[in-house]
């Protein structure tokens, strides 16, 4: 097995102009910093030192391997998951062109409309619409958009991934 | 079957209005690696290794919060206990680790990290003895560093003289964090039957039998359980109430198997365990007491609130084990007094004693928790306390653990404010009598018997 560290004491150590470290020796900043302050160069065998990618253990990869083969809780018989879905609600004051300003919105994102379902409740509206991203839109970008629509006094809109709502009420 | 409009709305209520949240996403990161016979390579080995591996912890709690709508309190670091790791340098002063673990939590942004740890239910090694030594120091110099100590279990009894030490451990952190109220004590607590999972504060840290590096997931939400308790209503039977906790308690869990999948997968590491706990935060609505309250108790303290507890700590852990198979850590409700709104207030009001928490503590899922008491408090007093609340761990088979604050400068019934999650806490009165010869024997409690259990 590599050595894991190479630590400031070791560097003073060894001593020299160079020190050649293994490709998965970590460097330790102060280390680092010595050697630099020092005119040591510490570099791998292939180049230049980088420090390693952190090595998660024997169990990590493992997991790695496994966590995609876990159940994943299915909304329907026969339906996918979608891993691009969400799940967009609306409450507010109701008045018009609200729908039309939300399902614009959507529109704009590439949003393939799923479901959608609206009730009154005196003056108030909620709205909930599932809906399918187009591969490549980002939902944090869907999330923005959306979330800018109404405003205070007039209606909120909420957008959540509907991974959420199927671990919830889906086994 | 496709989602109902009913289920959708349920759970943006949850989200929106009863603060649910994950608690906690807790990277473990084991330290063994670290141990070197010069103290200070042993402290750049820790530094850079937490930093290495924590870097983008936060970013990927930030990322699964924002992709999936779920909002992700805390992002905390454990460690193994570093009593293993420092043994090697043999060093007496084992605050230079402290520093590096605290500079290394604020270099990637974590607000605490566990693992100032030792065990040593059955006996001290010299490094054992060391980290005692280094707590208080390591505490009062540190802002992110959390202590804990494990002294008993079930299979190896109460390690007295460790409860002694301890004590004088407990005192010492007080006294030199006394400008702030003692908060020094809200970092350190010890434990009996102690959990190598936990990825709770102050207790978090990993055990031996850990891997490399695994991501344990806290998930909370005593508003979601008081709403539902709330709109069961007061007429419903005890079945019908623990049913309830129970469905509630399987669908927050199952927010902690989704959350707890996806940060093992972006940060590529192993997936531990979803630790399902009812922990309340000062703000209002998010209170264990007001659960209790709400299931019958005029005020929490009164007749009756043990045996609620009981019901509701057992409900979540039910509805959390049919949820997901890595439910583990401490599972169960919370009950630290000065962060629940609920439990200030029954304080306040003289129906929660210390007493009353000692008995709840059998019941609940850790034990005496941010509980005050005053600054003057012996040693002695101080390790009775601590002793009553580890024996009851010892002989029911199950974890308990004691934060308690002595706060400097102040008496019974005095008001301390901490402030944050750690909230206020009303000083509580420890009775005229004391246990001097008690507490001068000094030795071990052996283990109980494990049959003739009536």
């Amino acid at each position: 097995m590599p050595r894991r560290y190479m630590t400031l004491e070791d560097v003073q150590r060894a001593g020299g102009p160079e020190i050649i470290v293994d490709e998965e020796t970590t460097v330790t900043p102060q280390a680092l910093e010595f050697a630099e302050g020092a005119g040591i160069t510490i570099r791998t065998s292939a180049g230049a030192y980088s420090a390693p990618h952190p090595d998660r253990g024997p169990d990590a990869e493992l997991a790695m391997r496994e966590l995609p083969h876990l159940p994943e809780p299915r909304d329907s018989v026969d339906g996918q998951p979608h891993e691009t879905g969400a799940i967009v609600t609306a409450v507010g004051r109701n008045r018009p062109g609200v729908l039309a300003e939300i399902t614009v919105a959507l529109a704009e994102l590439g949003a393939n409309v799923l479901d959608v379902s609206q009730k009154m409740i005196g003056g108030y509206f909620h709205l909930i619409v599932t809906v399918d991203f187009a591969q490549g839109r980002s939902f944090e970008e869907a999330k923005a958009k959306l979330s800018c629509l109404g405003g205070e006094g007039d209606y909120v809109v909420r957008v959540m991934h509907e991974r959420v709502f199927r671990f919830m009420h889906r086994v | 079957m496709p989602l109902t409009d009913r289920e959708i709305l349920e759970t943006i209520r949850m989200f929106e209005l009863e603060t649910l949240d994950i608690r906690t996403t807790t990277l473990g990161i084991s330290l063994f690696d670290c141990a070197d016979p010069d103290l200070e390579s042993t402290c750049e080995k820790v530094y850079t290794k937490v930093l290495s591996h924590a870097r983008d912890l936060v970013a990927v709690a930030d990322s699964i919060a924002g992709d999936y709508g779920v909002p992700i309190v805390n992002r905390r670091i454990a460690v193994t206990p570093i009593s293993f790791i420092a043994a090697a340098s043999g060093a007496q002063d084992l605050v230079p680790i402290a520093r590096a673990m605290d500079a290394a939590a604020d270099e990637v942004g974590v607000d605490y990290i566990g693992g100032f740890s030792a065990y040593v239910h059955k006996g001290f090694t010299r490094s054992d003895a060391a980290l005692f030594d280094s707590i208080p120091a390591a505490l009062a110099g540190t802002d992110h560093v959390c202590a804990s100590v494990s002294l008993a279990s079930t299979r190896a009894g109460i390690n007295m003289d460790a409860v002694v030490r301890f004590a004088k451990v407990v005192k010492d952190t007080a006294q030199l964090t006394r400008d702030e109220g003692g908060i020094g004590c809200a970092k350190l607590v010890c434990f009996c039957n102690a959990v190598e999972d936990n990825p709770f504060v102050a207790g978090a840290h990993i055990g031996p039998g850990e891997p490399e590096t695994v991501l344990n997931v806290g998930v909370s939400g005593p508003g979601v359980v008081r709403s539902a308790l709330e709109r069961l209503g007061p007429e419903a039977d005890l079945v019908a109430v623990a049913e309830t906790v129970k469905r509630t308690a399987f669908k927050i869990t199952r927010m902690g198997e989704l959350v707890g999948r996806e940060a093992a997968r972006r940060l590529g590491t192993t997936f531990g365990i979803v630790d399902v706990s009812l922990a309340p935060t000062p703000a209002v609505g998010d209170s264990v007491a007001h659960c209790l309250e709400l299931i019958g108790v005029d005020r929490t303290g009164a007749p009756g609130t043990t045996a609620a507890l009981a019901l509701l700590t057992d409900a979540v852990k039910k509805g959390g084990a049919m949820a997901s198979s890595r439910v583990g850590g401490l599972s169960g409700a919370f009950i630290p007094v000065s962060e629940d709104q609920g439990m200030i207030d029954a304080v306040r009001a003289g129906t929660l004693s210390l007493a009353k928490l000692e008995a709840m503590s059998a019941v609940c899922s850790v034990g005496l928790d941010m509980v005050a008491v005053p600054g003057d408090t012996s040693a002695a007093v101080l390790a009775g306390v601590i002793a009553d609340q580890l024996a009851i761990g010892m002989v029911n088979s199950k974890t308990t653990a004691v934060r308690i604050i002595p706060v400097p400068g102040k008496g019974p019934g005095e008001t301390v404010e901490w402030g944050g999650l750690l909230g206020t806490a009303i000083v509580q009165d420890v009775g005229p009598a004391g246990c001097e010869v008690f507490h001068g024997r000094g030795g071990r409690i052996p283990a109980p018997l494990q049959s003739y259990r009536n």
